[in-house]
């Protein structure tokens, strides 16, 4: 008897899962259909085709226009550079948080946190004037190769920007791991002989590896996802900065009709990596809730 | 090297840690450091490895004030309760870490970390990670790793207390041989007065930040300073009874409803020297109470509880309201509820002051016994 009744039970917590499951699987259903047609009514396709794929090899805009493959080595490139800066500013940052006391150190705690919350809106005027202040700087501005600097209008200074939005998250969950290793361990070090800066990189950094690379996958993935920074602070939707997100707002003008087939197809080329991410490392994700200690490395 | 440590306090915030410690260590001695949890018996050792700085006070290795000198400028090795190892890092990776910060040859380091692997029985082991030991296989490694670096002073903190009873009995015994071939330094801090009492060869006694007393286990043992003292180290705990003390022209006695016993004329001439007060605490260890006829008893009680511990049965009798436990050869043959009569080891009674739970029995004002 209570068997049946812990079935019903568990089969209604399905229930109330799958419902809320399903209008999110009708949306992805609908985007690879619509992807594949040339005109959908409802998630029925009307006519098939590879037509919406071609931004793959060609521009899709005329001449003039690139295809895809620059804004997905731009996207690529911005998240990359994001990712590192934030992992490594983070862990710096949290270590002495953790682990040291000073002056101002839960005011700065409690800020990072207030700064976590803040809506990064209200903070694209100011930052757009930063960044052109940083351009004016011979090299730095926009001189450096590959990611063409730091200023405005670069892909650096876009992940700079997407930096500091993510900085005060990274912090917290790098601090979060540190608080998890051992005292003694720390204290062992120092007797051994180490230095403060080498027990953060020999002894703390390899045994929270588990937390760097959950913080690298969240930060990798708000980059890459990322538009309304890069669309203020970067020129024309083709532009050589522009990065996926940019690049799918093309295909959305007021003077030609939308071609919604088009733009599904973009986003789904641009959900790719990001669904192959997560199948792969959705237990290193989990990490940075569940702190990550045992059976980690 | 001898340690000094002199009117040493540790604050953290108002609540005093360590208390103004004076404590002496031999070149080559073997100290516990003794006392329940939040003692202050950490945090000194903690202040000896140069982790927590002193509030105020002095410690000095030989000549030298150590103070402000960082853990690494102290040359101490320190074995820690939760051992403390490198997950990421192998045996081998372990020991050698304090050598390779050194930036000592490889081979002088592979030579080193052979020698002491292989003395604490590990070498077979240097290729696992700590994670694959068993626990008293990574507290070697760690006795290993505090070793390696050959330091001047060797520092214990609670080091079996996470090894099961067989183990840490056997551990014990081979840290203890360990010291004594090294002769190196070392100050060891436990709460288990079985573990302060067969290792070290003084023992230092701490409650609420204070240094009890400080002397060999026997003179803890037999002569303890204060109450705290007398009832903190021995198992099972000694007996403490509210006496009247009384001197009469044929000697000393003490007495109370249900007993009165005559106490050795040197024991009650040393309470009186020492200004006894008319109510006493009379201390008698489980031992010295023993079971007997009638005519030699100085009371009689009541059995109420009998606890076999294999070689003796430890009984706990009542009598007017009061407890009192006694060491019976096993079996003890006797039912619950029965009568007995008891007899004291007057030889062996401790008197303290109530007021101030410091013995009367001490020679001279002050000082240990």
């Amino acid at each position: 008897m209570m068997s049946i009744k812990r079935m019903w039970k568990a089969g209604l917590a399905y229930i109330v899962l799958l419902i809320p499951t399903l209008f999110l699987l009708l949306g992805y259903a609908w985007l690879i259909i619509a992807s594949f047609s040339s005109r959908t009514e409802g998630l029925k396709p009307v006519g098939w085709t590879l037509n919406n794929w071609r931004f793959l090899w060609e521009s899709p805009f005329g001449s003039g226009y690139s295809n895809i493959w620059p804004a997905t080595l731009n996207t690529l490139v911005m998240s990359l550079v994001m990712t590192a800066i934030v992992v490594v500013v983070a862990s710096l940052a949290a270590y002495p948080l953790s682990r040291m006391k000073f002056a101002g150190r839960k005011g700065f705690l409690s800020l990072t946190l207030i700064l976590h919350a803040f809506p990064s809106v209200t903070l694209l005027i100011p930052i757009y004037f930063v960044l052109l202040w940083i351009q004016k700087i011979p090299f730095i501005g926009n001189g450096i190769p590959l990611i063409g600097g730091f200023g405005y209008n670069t892909l650096g200074g876009v992940a700079l920007v997407m930096v500091a939005f993510q900085l005060p998250f990274g912090i917290w969950v790098m601090k979060g791991f540190f608080d998890n290793i051992s005292w003694d361990m720390e204290r062992s070090a120092m007797i051994d002989g180490a230095s403060r800066i080498k027990i953060w990189w020999q002894i703390l950094m390899p045994n929270i590896k588990p937390g760097i690379a959950a913080l690298s996958i969240f930060s990798f993935l708000t980059a890459w996802n990322a538009y309304i920074i890069p669309v203020t602070f970067t020129i024309g939707s083709t532009g050589h900065s522009s990065v996926l997100s940019v690049y799918l707002q093309n295909f959305i003008s007021e003077s030609v009709m939308t071609e919604w087939n088009a733009v599904a197809a973009v986003g789904l080329f641009q959900l790719v990596p990001v669904l192959l991410f997560f199948l792969f490392t959705q237990e290193t994700l989990m990490n940075i809730y569940g702190g990550g200690k045992k059976g980690g490395v | 090297m001898k340690v000094t440590i002199e009117a040493l306090c540790k604050l953290f915030g108002k609540v005093k840690a360590v208390d103004n410690l004076n404590l002496e260590i031999g070149d080559g001695e073997f100290v516990a450091l003794l006392g329940p949890s939040g003692c202050g018996k950490t945090t000194t050792l903690l202040m000896l490895a140069g982790i927590y700085k002193p509030s105020s006070g002095q410690i000095r290795f030989g000549e030298q004030v150590v103070n402000h000198l960082i853990p690494k400028e102290r040359n101490i090795g320190m074995v820690f309760q939760s051992y403390a190892l490198y997950p990421h890092m192998n045996t081998f990776d372990n020991i050698s870490y304090p050598l390779r910060l050194k930036k000592i040859p490889k081979k002088e380091i592979s030579r080193r970390v052979h020698k002491v692997a292989d003395m604490m029985g590990i070498g077979e082991l240097l290729e696992r990670k700590p994670a694959e030991l068993s626990g008293g296989q990574q507290q070697r490694v760690a006795v290993a790793r505090a070793v390696v670096k050959e330091p001047a002073i060797l520092l214990f903190d609670e080091p079996l207390s996470n090894l099961d009873a067989k183990l840490r009995l056997r551990m014990r015994g081979e840290i203890k041989r360990l010291q004594e071939s090294l002769g190196v330094t070392s100050v060891y801090v436990t709460h288990d007065q079985v573990e302060a009492m067969t290792m070290a060869s003084r023992v230092a006694v701490m409650n609420f930040g204070v240094l009890q007393t400080y002397g060999t286990p026997n003179q803890l043992y037999d002569h303890p300073d204060t109450v705290f003292v007398a009832g903190f180290i021995g198992a099972p705990p000694m007996n403490f009874l509210e006496m009247r003390f009384e001197e009469r022209d044929d000697g000393f006695y003490l007495g109370s409803q249900a007993l009165e016993i005559r106490i050795p004329d040197e024991r009650g001439a040393q309470a009186r020297q020492n200004d006894v007060p008319q109510r006493v605490i009379m201390g008698i260890r489980p031992e010295d109470v023993s079971v007997v006829a009638e005519q030699d008893a100085d009371f009689k009680a009541e059995v109420y509880l009998i606890e076999p511990l294999g070689r003796e049965d430890l009984v706990t009798f009542r009598f007017n309201d009061e407890e009192i436990r006694a060491l019976a050869p096993a079996p003890f043959m006797r039912r619950t509820g029965e009568t007995i009569f008891l007899k004291l080891d007057k030889e062996k009674v401790h008197l303290f002051n109530p007021e101030t739970k410091v013995s009367v029995l001490r020679s001279g004002n002050g000082g240990s016994s």
